[in-house]
This record gives structure tokens, C-alpha cells and sequence, in this order.
């Protein structure tokens, strides 16, 4: 671990940089550039509003709002994963020419994904302005489940994008994998009041990491209230430990991808 | 030999790199267990040398002798299977044709970016970067991104990063032609003036007689991932020569 700060020490500038520019070009590339950041999710809101509130008739408060926490989570996620997966080998003519740890790649990914999440998070808030939703100190906890978030996905691609380099069919799981867990997540419906059944809804609610993280940020932004049950901090700590396993797997063989690459 | 009281650079030892024939697998085949169980390809096996500050060590081989194999190891991009390399603190930097570019970015922001991955500071690059582009020939074409390059364009920003941006250590691997006669006779000239600083160390790998006897100090001569012998490179490269002509 020491070895990790020194190197995200001595490769910082180098993070920063690559984010901004790949940002850049991202933007630079698409023909309505930048408003892609606000278009995107708003487009996917107004799909998952149509769905939920004139075809499953769901009536919850603030619902715009509520939806939009839910996708710039599990948008953060979704794409972390996703990328981390073929990380390594997108990126083989750098990693072949040049030694650099693996989890700045990962990092550089963080950084141009955190921002959209952060741009995505702005919106909610001006959506929360012009809804008129009661502001309450409660908002504050939005940070410490913002850095759980963070832990918890840097953590998980970590491994994927270890496993990534070795299994050539990992995308097509990763695939099913995450549609599964978006269905049970509960980005545009209340996993709380539409299950009944307290088993199952411990199980969603509070063992899947995500669907905790969204309904708690719920709680604190827009239901003024103190983010329930203590799953979010157990996940925390989850989230420190897969960070630190997927950190030492990286160093461990990272030098081994390039031959695997070949 | 005289250069006995001098620092060492790059100390190589007893070096093993093995590509176990773990391709990439599906899980119809295997577990998900990281290795597999495939045959072991044995590029290097046991190579132990050393180099003094300042010394240029050319490397000759024919192909599939490793040489490229040990580059990539001394520069920290495979993991040796066994034995070790010592760099004794020194930056070091790979050059060979196409250094990993960023595709979409433009070359200017891929100066930047290649710079911090030497280990350079993004003000030392300020200082740098004019130098760069004047050297590269690009002009206005340095503010595209790299993949509208043609492959010449491609070795020129590459040649120029690394020759002016300097290393202690420097790896070239075949990259003597770069571009067309002009810059190749222009990057010959500014590779004879790098490795002419007689602080810097420098090992090249090349099948060019004219290049290595022209420039090194010594020669390796590397045969199926061992050394075959070392020594002056007029005389080595006399005998390989002679053993290519026999090969064939």
C-alpha cells in the first residue's frame, strides 16, 4: 500500500492530464459536445419517467428527481465497469512501450467518469431548486456516500479489469451481470415500498451495494431524512477492503498482462 | 577492463522471462483461475551482465533471440521469471518504432502525456515542448490527433519525445530508421550526439553491422535466449555475420 501512494504521488499530474484530455476529445468529437453530459441522463429520465409513471402508474415524490440519482450512480458504475474490463487491452500501445502501474489507467477512467457524475449531480441539484424540495442538514451525508460510491466502484473495477486480461468472455458476463443488478437496484422504481417481503427486501436494499448506496442518497437529498440502517457504513468498509485486495492483485501481476497480451 | 572503477548502470542477473501459453482463454476451457496450464516458451534463459555508466552495449540476434524480449524486461515492462534486474536508480527510457501513443489525442497533449510517463514534471515539458515540435518536423499537424498520422509522422513525434526528453538510460530498439533519408540522417546525427554524453547509457538492438560497430562499445550476442558471446564489435559482428551466412 505504501508502494500506492508513492506511485499515485509521483503519477498524479499524469492522471490529471490524461483525464482532461481524453474529456477533451470526447468532447471536441461529438457534434453537440459538452451538452451530451446534461442530454444523456435527461434523455434517460424522461424514458424511465414515461415507464414508470404511465405504465406502472408509480406515484412517488419528487419522481424526476429521484430517478436522476439513481442513473448518475449506476451511469458512474455502469461505465467504470464496463471500461475497466477491456482497460488493458485498449490501451496495449502504452502499456507494451512504457512501464506504468496499471491502476493509473484505471484512474485516468475514474477521473473522466467522476465528472460526468459530478456535472449529472449538479443537475440534481438545480432540479431540487426548482422542485422546491426541503433542504435540510441531512444533505451533508451526500458526501460520505459519495466517497463510498467511489471506494466501492474503484474496488470492483479494479478486479474486473484484472480478470478482464485473462478471460476473453468476461464482457459478455459482465454484460448480464449488470443489466441483472439494474433491474435490482431500483433506479426508477422504490425497491422500499414496492417489496413487501422483508427477506427479499433486506436482500436488495441492503446486500446489493448499489441499490443501498441510491436509496440512501435519496433519503439525505430529497426525503430530508438520516440515511437508514447501517449497511452503508458495512459497505464502506467493504469497499476499503476490495480496494486494497484489487490494488495488491494489480501489483502482483501486472507485469504478467503484456505477456498475455501478446 | 578500464572501465572497471566506474558506476554501473544497468546490472543484469542470471535473467529468466518465460511466455507460459496462457493466451487469453474462454471459460468454456478453463476455470477462473489466472494461469493456465499451457507450454512454457522460454525467450530468455539465464542472462547475467553487466553495464557501466556511460557504456553503449549493442545487442545482435537473430530474430527470435530475445532481444527484444530483454529490452522490454530491463525497461520494466515484463516481470522477469527469474533472476533480477538492477537499474540502480537511474530513468530509463524505451524507444522503439511507434511508442504508445493515445490515439484520439492530438500529438501536442501525447508529448505531455509520454513526457509524464518519463517522469518529467509538466513545466520541465513546457520548456521542452517547442524543441520538440521543431525537431519532429510536424508543424500544425502536431495539434491533430495522432491517429490522422501517417506512420512516418507516427516515428518522428516518437523519435523526437524520447531524444530530446533525456533519459540516464536509454533502450533503441531498431529505430535508426525513422522517416525518410533526410530525418533519418537527422535522428542518426542526434542519436551519435546522445550517446556521445558520457553519462548516458545506452543499448541498442540492431541487425545493422554499420550501425553497431559505428556506435557501441560492446556487443552482445544473443542465441535462442542465452548469450552466445560478447565482447568487441568488430569481432563479434564479423563471426555473426559469418553465422547468418552459414544459417542460410
Amino acid at each position: 500500500m505504501k508502494r500506492f501512494f508513492k506511485d499515485l504521488k509521483k503519477y498524479k499530474n499524469y492522471i490529471l492530464y490524461a483525464s482532461k484530455s481524453e474529456l477533451k476529445t470526447e468532447i471536441i468529437n461529438s457534434y453537440l459536445g459538452w451538452t451530451w453530459m446534461i442530454l444523456e441522463p435527461l434523455a434517460f429520465m424522461l424514458i424511465y419517467m414515461f415507464i414508470a409513471g404511465v405504465i406502472f402508474k408509480s406515484k412517488v415524490e419528487y419522481f424526476p428527481i429521484f430517478v436522476f440519482i439513481g442513473l448518475s450512480v449506476w451511469n458512474f458504475f455502469n461505465k467504470m465497469v464496463v471500461a475497466s474490463v477491456k482497460l488493458i487491452s485498449n490501451n496495449r500501445d502504452t502499456v507494451t512501450k512504457v512501464y506504468l502501474p496499471k491502476f493509473v489507467l484505471l484512474f485516468t477512467k475514474m477521473g473522466v467518469n467522476m465528472f460526468k457524475m459530478f456535472v449529472s449531480f449538479i443537475l440534481v441539484g438545480v432540479f431540487m431548486i426548482f422542485y422546491k424540495v426541503p433542504i435540510t442538514w441531512n444533505i451533508l451525508w451526500f458526501f460520505p456516500i459519495m466517497v463510498t460510491v467511489i471506494l466501492f466502484t474503484f474496488g470492483v473495477s479494479c478486479l474486473m479489469m484484472h480478470v478482464g486480461v485473462f478471460v476473453e468472455d468476461l464482457t459478455n458476463l459482465t454484460n448480464i451481470a449488470l443489466r441483472m443488478v439494474f433491474y435490482l437496484t431500483g433506479v426508477f422504481f422504490d425497491l422500499s415500498t414496492r417489496v413487501h417481503n422483508v427477506v427479499y427486501r433486506t436482500l436488495l436494499l441492503d446486500l446489493n451495494p448499489l441499490a443501498n448506496f441510491i436509496y440512501n442518497l435519496r433519503n439525505v437529498l430529497i426525503y430530508s431524512s438520516a440515511p437508514v440502517g447501517m449497511w452503508t457504513l458495512i459497505w464502506f468498509f467493504i469497499s476499503i477492503l476490495l480496494c486494497i485486495l484489487g490494488i495488491n492483485t494489480i501489483y502482483k501481476y501486472e507485469n504478467t498482462y503484456v505477456k498475455v497480451m501478446r | 577492463m578500464k572501465n572497471n572503477n566506474k558506476e554501473i548502470a544497468i546490472s543484469v542477473n542470471d535473467l529468466h522471462v518465460y511466455y507460459r501459453d496462457m493466451n487469453r482463454f474462454s471459460l468454456k476451457k478453463n476455470g477462473i483461475k489466472g494461469k493456465g496450464s499451457g507450454k512454457i516458451f522460454k525467450a530468455i534463459k539465464g542472462v547475467t551482465f553487466e553495464i557501466p555508466k556511460g557504456q553503449i552495449l549493442g545487442i545482435c540476434g537473430k530474430n527470435g533471440s530475445g532481444k527484444s524480449t530483454l529490452l522490454r524486461a530491463i525497461a520494466g515492462i515484463f516481470s522477469p521469471d527469474k533472476g533480477s534486474i538492477n537499474l540502480h536508480k537511474n530513468t530509463i527510457s524505451l524507444l522503439s518504432i511507434g511508442v504508445g501513443f493515445q490515439k484520439q489525442l492530438t500529438g501536442y497533449e501525447n508529448i505531455y502525456l509520454s513526457g509524464m510517463l518519463l517522469g518529467y514534471t509538466k513545466e520541465e515539458i513546457d520548456k521542452k515542448v517547442d524543441e520538440i515540435i521543431e525537431f519532429s518536423e510536424l508543424g500544425e499537424f502536431v495539434y491533430r490527433p495522432v491517429r490522422s498520422y501517417s506512420s512516418g509522422m507516427y516515428s518522428k513525434l516518437a523519435f523526437s519525445i524520447t531524444a530530446i526528453l533525456e533519459t540516464d538510460i536509454m533502450l533503441i530498439d531498431e529505430v535508426l530508421s525513422v522517416g525518410d533519408v533526410h530525418f533519418k540522417e537527422k535522428s542518426y546525427n542526434k542519436m551519435k550526439e546522445l550517446i556521445n554524453d558520457s553519462n548516458r547509457t545506452v543499448v541498442i538492438v540492431s541487425h545493422s553491422t554499420k550501425t553497431i560497430v559505428e556506435l557501441c562499445d560492446k556487443v552482445i550476442w544473443l542465441h535462442e535466449g542465452l548469450i552466445r558471446d560478447e565482447g568487441d564489435p568488430e569481432k563479434i559482428m564479423t563471426k555473426y555475420e559469418e553465422f547468418m551466412r552459414q544459417e542460410q
